[in-house]
């Protein structure tokens, strides 16, 4: 693991998101994303390798590594019906925040707590860093390993807040 | 020198050099400027705000409203930097302020002498007439000569960071109370923040000589501070003060990072401002001490008794060789008590009380002159050397003396525990305000409570928490208690003016004395908070912190009311002065805020694009090229390569929403005025929609793909708060329409390719879509694959040309951009900016956001007829109230100069020709201007009343701010092409 914190872009991925169609039978959603139940404030991974996240009610951000161009498409056509699908293949940009000090430097950016207690494995929530939007997750692996989407126009700022948080973090030590 | 021989928080190993107003001095590690400077026998630091009267140190804390200095010189020079909490650092540079030639012979002390004019309120009565010179004359004059510090006006090297904490107990201060208390839920294993402005805790500790649980103070301080330290549910913050609580359980806070230091480390922030969300906090600031009011009780060697206290046990100094001790309370003996071991000469005691405490005994048995019921009249010398005092008996007596320890007992620090508008509740036991109804979830304890003893400090910390556990539901009960010596805390203030022949301060920083207060009565301001403004007592950096009390009874007095009649003021953040750097953090300069680039952004810097603002957009403006005189110059260029080849535009940063769902079709009928729900798969439409006040909102284009997906489009600037508007109207409004919404913005890039060229562009470049105008007609739009991706093909135009849009996800778009203009070589494709945009779009006459104000309705821009009758709509209702249907609105026009070469500006207003040109006569005004390659004219876009009746009329465009009154033509607002045979090519 890296000593301080590292944010790598994560390309390629298929992302859509996901509403519930009025009334539509939840236990059926989730049976169709491959998952027992769609989470709320959650992110669950699929057997398919799909992570599902919840973000709002009845909405969820999908994501699919090694996504084929028409992934989005393809998802829309297997939930048709019971969800409406947009494709943000290209409207999000994916991070992956890792390192001993990820989560110092996320709590820096996010007024959300990040306490193991309060935002452990599996945890995701929608928040704001740097005046950005984002979705922020934490992955389901052993070491504590942020994933989050923000608006891909973002990127740039994004970017110049995590060095210069980062470049600050550093120091105090 | 006046450091003691031994003793002190200081570190002698390691003497520290620093110079205050260019002379050199030493100190020691662990100082601060004040002290450093008191060890060395500077008394004189500074001059006051608005009589310039010498000043010294009063206090010992950040309390402080006279030792105000300029720390550090060049761009890092910051004014008003209190000397008391300046941690002395190696090379350390202060100057004072407010004193012209030099400190110590000031030209404008003559203030003092003309201060009958400069009494409270002088300005508002003094530079009354004319009024035209108060902003140019008066308040310069009066701003230079009263003002404190400068500032170095260079740009702050410094950085400053931001961070974030939760926790579900906040501990405001690290005195006694705050360490029992933290130290108590530490054990019981919730998660602490310890927050304490000092650098090192135990508050009050460190100024004297007491025992806890029979173990010496500095001792227990340690082993507490030692095991806070090492426990992972605790976070211990120093040089952190919390300035301010805000809704939700908020706490603002600044951590002075390096402010000790020479300058930051590289890469170090000066300072970082938290955000603490705390379940509860405890307010353990403890108590600030009060002056007494005598004349000339400003004088440098007048200090609080409490920080004499502190200058001898923290910093081993003698801020004096021959001490008087004036005191209305219990703790000014105890300094009596300090100074006399301290090996200080101690002239004499002088107790405004009757009755003496039991420690009186021992100075008395010490041979110290004790005066009860007596009162000091002034103090006397530039720096103090005598002090005049009449005795019980009415004698007048003199004391040699260059130190004044003065106590007119202690205030509870509450000042972030009046934030929130919680108001201060009247101790008539302590003679002070105490907080009453606090802000939710903060508890004051010890001190900050009013319990001014150790062993009250020591017992509220344990069992403020056990109570905060308890309700709480978290954590395990105490283990320890916390036994301290019992001691004399009474005091009973001297609530009464001075009875000297000179001035008597009661607000230091602001030079306000016991007179001005009463004065504010005696002109009408008898309400506490129309004397601070009157007075502006309590106004300065120091907030009132000393003062504020003393004024109010004073004011109480002067008007025959009891003090809890008065009241006192409310607080606000921030409680101690924070550098707007902290608030801005990393987000300065080109950073300010984020910036959101499309897809080709870095494409558009390779072409020499200019970039103009859209919102948070960085949208390219025009593209340069070598040789253009201007920007007019380039934009009629590309202007002109549209209309007669082709061009391409950048439109990706229009608002996108997909609109899902079986009811997607009524939703939309319902939020624009026409019609949607009969347009058919495979073709755009215009839609309109209004406010529900029946004004315009925004328009756009909406494509449907499927019978239950729409593709609708929006203005850039509008694109978020349509969104909300759907998210409203289906949440709210219309709960049971099964429609879904998602902004889709970031999605798509998109690309409008206009000009009579453009279908010969596309064709080249998809030649499986049949591109003709039977196959693909205006208004046409469908989906297909580019390189395997989805794309989406719309026959749209805002330029008036032939032109369409070509969308791909947004990280290809660059791509998709490259092979257009790679199709588009052979036609000359040219790309054109927001500005050529804007040229073609008033030429077309369509409106945009300088129409689209919100304060025009579709009728005023000529789209009355869209409003369909056959169906409810939001705004339908309003839209057609009366008022709003009166043809003498102003309605959209075109205008054009009559003299061709005359320049016309947008905002200039419209008068009939001879009227004179005043708001009466007003007809409406111009909103657009462009100067039109095709007219070869300027032209513009203007609402004029009866607009499209007076096609054909001359009038006059009216701008004063450019200077010009340019005779116009009233027109069609469509200037090219009105019949729209083009679009339709």
């Amino acid at each position: 693991m890296v000593e301080g914190a590292e944010l790598v872009p994560m390309l390629g991925m298929g992302i859509a998101a996901v509403m519930a169609r009025r009334g539509a039978d939840m236990t059926h959603l989730a049976a169709l994303l491959g998952i027992s139940a769609m989470p709320v404030a959650r992110a669950l991974k699929a057997g398919s390798g799909e992570i599902i996240i919840g973000t709002g009610p009845e909405m969820w951000l999908v994501i699919s590594p090694d996504a084929a161009p028409d992934w989005g498409e393809s998802l829309a056509e297997r939930l048709a019906g019971v969800a409406s699908v947009s494709d943000q293949s290209g409207g999000y940009a994916l991070y992956s925040l890792r390192g001993a000090k990820a989560r110092q430097l996320l709590q820096k950016g996010a007024f959300i707590d990040l306490h193991p207690d309060a935002f452990g494995r599996g945890s995701a929530a929608t928040t704001v860093i740097a005046h950005a939007g984002v979705i922020l997750w934490q992955t389901e692996e052993e070491a504590p390993a942020f994933e989050l989407a923000l608006f891909r126009s973002f990127q740039a700022s994004l970017e110049h807040w995590f060095t210069v948080a980062l470049a600050a973090m550093a120091a105090a030590d | 020198m006046s450091r003691l021989s031994q003793g002190g928080l200081i570190d002698r190993s390691s003497p520290l050099s620093f110079s205050f107003d260019g002379k050199t001095y030493s100190g020691y590690a662990g100082d601060t400027l004040a002290s450093a400077l008191l060890a060395n026998g500077v008394k004189l630091v500074g001059r006051s705000f608005k009589y310039h009267r010498p000043r010294g140190i009063l206090t010992a804390g950040s309390e402080e409203p006279s030792a105000l200095v300029t720390l550090r010189t060049g761009a890092r020079a910051e004014p008003n930097i209190r000397a008391t909490t300046t941690e002395l650092y190696d090379g350390l540079s202060a100057i004072s302020q407010n004193r012209w030639p030099s400190l110590s012979f000031d030209l404008m002390s003559i203030n003092q002498l003309a201060a009958p004019l400069l009494a409270a309120g002088f300005y508002y009565k003094t530079f009354m007439w004319p009024a035209k010179l108060w902003e140019k004359l008066y308040e310069p004059v009066i701003r230079r000569a009263a003002g404190l510090g400068a500032l170095s006006m260079q740009p702050d090297p410094d950085s400053y960071d931001q961070n974030h904490a939760f926790c579900d107990l906040l501990v405001i201060g690290a005195g006694p109370a705050g360490l029992a208390a933290a130290l108590t839920a530490a054990r019981s294993g919730i998660r602490v923040i310890l927050a304490e402005e000092d650098r090192l805790v135990g508050g009050r500790l460190m100024s004297g000589t007491q025992t806890i649980n029979g173990e010496r103070a500095g001792e227990w301080t340690a082993r507490i501070f030692a095991e806070l330290r090492d426990m992972p549910n605790v976070k211990m913050l120093a040089r952190t003060s919390i300035f301010g609580a805000y809704d939700g359980h908020i706490y603002g806070a600044i951590e002075r990072v390096a402010d000790h230091l020479p300058e930051p480390a590289p890469g170090q922030p000066r300072q970082c401002l938290w955000k603490i969300a705390a379940r509860r906090a405890l307010l353990a600031t403890g108590a600030i001490e009060r002056p007494l009011t005598f004349g000339s009780n400003d004088r440098p060697g007048v200090m609080m008794a409490g920080a004499v206290s502190t200058y001898l046990h923290r910093y081993a100094v003698a801020p004096g060789t021959h001490a008087l001790v004036y005191t209305a309370s219990d703790s000014g003996w105890e300094t009596a008590a300090h100074l006399l071991s301290a090996g200080v000469d101690l002239a004499a005691v002088v107790d405004t009380r009757d009755t003496l405490p039991a420690a009186s005994a021992a100075l008395a048995r010490a041979g110290v002159e004790i005066l009860a019921n007596a009162r000091v009249l002034d103090a006397k010398g530039k720096a103090l050397r005598r002090v005049v005092v009449r005795n019980a008996q009415g004698r007048t007596r003199t004391f040699d003396a260059d130190l004044l320890a003065m106590s007119g007992g202690w205030s509870p620090a509450i000042g972030l525990g009046s934030n929130l508008g919680a108001r201060p509740v009247w101790s008539e036991e302590i003679q002070a305000f105490v907080p009453g109804k606090m802000p939710p979830g903060m508890i004051a304890i010890g001190a900050a409570a009013g319990r001014f003893s150790l062993r009250e400090a020591l017992e509220d910390g344990v069992k403020s928490v056990d109570s905060i556990t308890d309700e709480l539901g978290v954590g395990g009960r105490a283990s320890e208690t916390f036994i301290a010596d019992e001691e004399d805390v009474a005091a009973t203030p001297l609530w009464a003016p001075s009875e000297g022949k000179t001035k008597a301060f009661v607000d230091f920083q602001h030079d306000v004395t016991d007179r001005d207060v009463a004065l504010a009565a005696r002109e009408g301001f008898v309400s506490v908070e129309h004397m601070k403004r009157y007075t502006t007592l309590g106004m300065a950096t120091d907030q009132g912190k000393l003062g504020q009390l003393t004024a109010n009874a004073l004011l109480a007095q002067a008007t025959d009311r009891a003090i809890p009649n008065v009241g006192t003021i409310l607080s606000r953040p921030p409680y101690v002065p924070v550098a707007i750097g902290a608030f801005a953090g990393h987000h300065r300069g080109d950073h300010f805020r984020p910036e959101r680039h499309t897809a080709s952004h870095q494409w558009a810097i390779g072409q020499g694009a200019t970039f103009a603002d859209a919102g948070l957009w960085k949208r390219a403006q025009w593209f340069s090229r070598p040789g253009e005189r201007d920007w007019l110059e380039t934009v009629t260029r590309e202007v002109k390569a549209t209309r007669s080849g082709v061009g391409i535009c950048d439109v990706s940063t229009l608002g996108k929403i997909d609109v899902h769902g079986p009811d997607a079709a009524k939703l939309l009928d319902r939020l624009y005025v026409n019609m949607f729900s009969t347009l058919p798969v495979g073709k755009a439409r215009y839609g309109l929609m209004l406010r529900e006040d029946g004004f315009v909102f925004d328009d756009g284009t909406t494509t449907r793909f499927a019978e239950d997906y729409f593709f609708m489009t929006t203005t850039t600037a509008n694109a978020a708060r349509v969104m909300q508007h759907i998210d409203y109207a289906r949440q709210v409004l219309w709960p049971d329409l099964d429609v879904q919404a998602t902004s889709v913005t970031e999605q798509w890039a998109t690309y409008a390719v206009a000009g009579p060229q453009s279908r010969a562009v596309l064709q080249k470049m998809l030649p499986d879509i049949d591109l003709s105008n039977e196959a693909f007609p205006y208004m046409a739009a469908c989906k297909f694959t580019w390189r395997g991706l989805p794309a989406r093909l719309y026959r749209l135009s805002f330029s008036g040309e032939l032109a369409y849009e070509v969308s791909v996800p947004a990280h290809q778009g660059e791509a998709l951009l490259r092979e257009l203009f790679a199709a588009g070589g052979e036609f000359d494709i040219t790309p054109y900016g927001t500005e050529a945009l804007g040229v073609m779009r008033i030429e077309k006459g369509h409106p945009a956001g300088n129409e689209l104000s919100g304060q025009t309705t579709a009728f005023d821009l000529g789209m009355g007829r869209l409003l369909s009758r056959k169906k409810d709509f939001i705004g339908r209702v309003m839209a057609n109230r009366e008022a709003l249907l009166d043809p003498a609105r102003p309605q959209l026009v075109g205008i054009r100069p009559v003299d061709i070469g005359q320049r016309i500006g947008a905002g200039a207003h419209l008068i009939n020709a001879g009227a004179a040109p005043v708001a009466a006569n007003d007809q409406g005004n111009v909103s657009s201007v462009a100067y039109s390659p095709s007219e070869a004219s300027w032209i513009g876009l203007a609402l004029l009343r009866n607009g499209p009746e007076r096609h054909g009329e001359r009038l006059f465009a009216y701008d004063p701010v450019r200077g010009r009154n340019t005779e116009v033509q009233v027109c069609n607002p469509v200037f090219v092409d009105p019949e729209g045979v083009r679009v339709r090519g």
